[in-house]
């Protein structure tokens, strides 16, 4: 999340190795997204000794050099050594003057999941930001930089925002500029990717009166509920933007008629169960008949956003059916 | 090669009676190592003429692992005695503990750690698994518990024999209790409750040692009571003590006390 904002430097506390993995995912994933960088991402690189006599003095070294070469800002990452030892990092990071250096606590034995980092690095972010005049626009929360789609998905929500007259503030956090995030509040809505940013979303509302809905436009029939939600949210008439959607829906159906009947199975299910109510939803619309002798179809690990998501599957699902 | 470590409460006495225990050895005629694994580093002042030798640690953290000679961290004291401190971080900052087991693995690769007795002198607590590096198979076989007959002294020695006790059950572990030293305080049947304290653990009283004040003059005088005074009382306990713990073949398993069995038996001899 922190490397997203692509003018700010993230500064991971510990050992060198509590670095690499994420450097190199993070390198893996902007490749395949056609992205040639290497994130900003710099380690104290701890040594026995350090840990041993404590770990600020690496810290402190670490921070003058990043901060010499004047990023936007500086995010600092906690690892399960540092908090062990009881390094104060807080107190390391607040010493700094000049650029924001932000404190994201990460130490993993101390609880939590994945999901629990991405909400304390965002809610550490949005500190960045103060309350703003509104300017009617939308802010996506938490999009899943590491998933493939995540640009193909992105245009599909703008594209259903645009139906309804809306149009995106920020893309919080993803490829943004330090100083960007100072309009965080001034969005009139908040998108969060899925419900499992519920906390951040809350955080945002009590920081900045901004509703939020828990939903993207997943499946078959995700993109008219989602336009429905948003424009309750928001006051908006939905009918026309509706009207429009159902009328691509039924044209996809269509393009992927010469479909209807096939059989069809899902093997292996993707563990998540979105995914595969998704699946099945498409399979139902399009007359298909899902069963375990069926020629196997795949299911995308997360489920398809937005008709054009959709359309994406069913290419591969004829595809696979014509094989 | 016999290697012991004395464990026990903050402020007992832990380190005066392994320079003195180091100093009756060594006119023993043995060849003498001591380890103080304290940051606090003044295990071996009294057998440096008061000297607070360089620590392992401070040399590692200055020079670098590789940069540092065994002859940087090893300094020879009072009569022969062979001196180390592990030495660590000031206080209330980093991990001592971590420090302990890398003096260990240094003095390890060096090959320092040998002669006849090797005594290490351990901290207060065993605050954590780095503390219980000294009982680790390889090192100290031989744990004595030194402690007064005051309860929170009694408390703590019950304290580290449950760690004993964790550490004897792994396998291959030879770590075991070998005995209780009382470094007394001058208290009414103090010999009798340690004795029994110990009894109660599964070991035995090693010796006891009566409170004098040749101990703080000999200190005054940056010197062990060996060195200062040798021909008193004292001097001969110290080496009561040392012929004691080389004849010693009782080692167990200890069974540490429940706080309240512990304060009856504190009670029973008040």
């Amino acid at each position: 999340m922190t490397t997203h904002v692509r003018d700010a430097i993230t500064v991971v506390h510990g050992p060198q190795g509590c670095t690499h993995h994420n450097f190199s995912l993070l390198h893996a994933t902007s490749l395949d997204n056609d992205r040639i960088a290497l994130p900003p991402l710099v380690s104290t690189g701890l040594s026995e000794i350090d840990v041993i006599f404590g770990g600020e003095g690496a810290l402190d070294r670490t921070l003058d050099v990043v901060i010499a070469r004047d990023p936007g800002a500086v995010f600092v990452l906690s690892t399960c050594i540092v908090d062990t030892i009881g390094d104060d990092v807080g107190m390391i990071c607040g010493s700094k003057a000049g650029v924001p250096v932000i404190v994201v606590p990460t130490a993993g034995f101390l609880g939590g999941s994945f999901q629990t980092g991405v909400n304390n690095a965002l809610i550490a972010l949005a500190g960045m930001a103060e309350p703003a005049e509104g300017n009617g626009q939308v802010n996506i929360i938490g999009e899943k930089n590491l998933e493939y789609e995540v640009e193909e998905n992105f245009a599909e929500v703008s594209r259903l925002l645009a139906l309804l007259g809306l149009s995106v503030n920020l893309r919080f956090v993803h490829d943004l500029a330090t100083d960007r995030i100072a309009s965080l509040g001034a969005a009139r809505l908040n998108v969060l990717r899925d419900p499992s940013l519920i906390p951040v979303g809350e955080s945002l509302k009590e920081r900045f009166g901004t509703p939020y809905i828990t939903m993207y436009p997943v499946g078959i029939s995700g993109s008219v509920d989602f336009l429905e939600s948003v424009a309750d949210t928001c006051g908006i008439d939905p009918h026309r933007a509706v009207d429009e959607e159902r009328g691509l829906r039924q044209e996809t159906l269509d393009d992927f008629a010469d479909l209807a009947g096939s059989e069809v199975s899902f093997a292996p299910l993707p563990p998540d169960p979105e995914g595969s109510r998704a699946a099945q939803d498409i399979a139902h619309a399009l007359r298909l008949d899902i069963n375990p002798s069926g020629r196997p179809v795949p299911v995308p690990v997360t489920p398809p956003i937005g008709i054009t998501g959709v359309r994406r599957l069913l290419h591969r699902w004829r595809r696979a059916l014509h094989a | 090669m016999k290697q012991i470590a004395l464990y026990g409460k903050g402020g007992i006495g832990k380190s005066t009676t392994s320079a003195n225990l180091s100093a009756a050895l060594s006119f023993a005629g043995y060849d003498i190592l001591q380890i103080g694994c304290d940051p606090k580093r003044d295990s071996t002042r009294m057998l440096m003429q008061g000297r607070l030798i360089p620590t392992v640690m401070d040399q590692v953290r200055e020079r670098s692992a590789a940069a540092v000679m065994p002859a940087d961290v090893v300094y020879t004291g009072f009569n022969g005695v062979r001196c180390v401190e592990a030495g660590g971080p000031e206080p209330g900052v980093g991990c001592a503990g971590r420090g302990i087991i890398a003096t260990f693995q240094l003095l390890e690769k060096f090959g320092t750690l040998t002669g006849d007795v090797i005594v290490y002198d351990v901290l207060g607590d065993v605050v954590c698994g780095g503390f219980a590096m000294p009982m680790r198979e390889g090192y100290a076989q031989e744990v004595y518990l030194v402690t007064s007959g005051e309860l929170m002294s009694l408390y703590a020695a019950n304290n580290i024999c449950k760690a004993i006790q964790r550490l004897s059950a792994r396998p291959k572990s030879r770590c075991r209790l070998a005995g209780v030293i009382c470094n007394a305080k001058n208290q009414p049947q103090e010999e009798g409750l340690v004795a029994e304290f110990a009894r109660r653990v599964n070991s035995h009283l090693v010796q006891f040692i009566p409170r004098d004040r040749i101990v703080q003059l000999a200190e005054l005088n940056r010197k062990t009571v060996i060195e200062y005074e040798p021909a008193s009382k004292q001097a001969q306990i110290y080496r009561d003590l040392a012929a004691r713990i080389m004849e010693n073949a009782l080692f167990t398993i200890p069974t540490p006390l429940e706080i309240d069995d512990l304060e009856a038996l504190a009670i029973e001899f008040m």
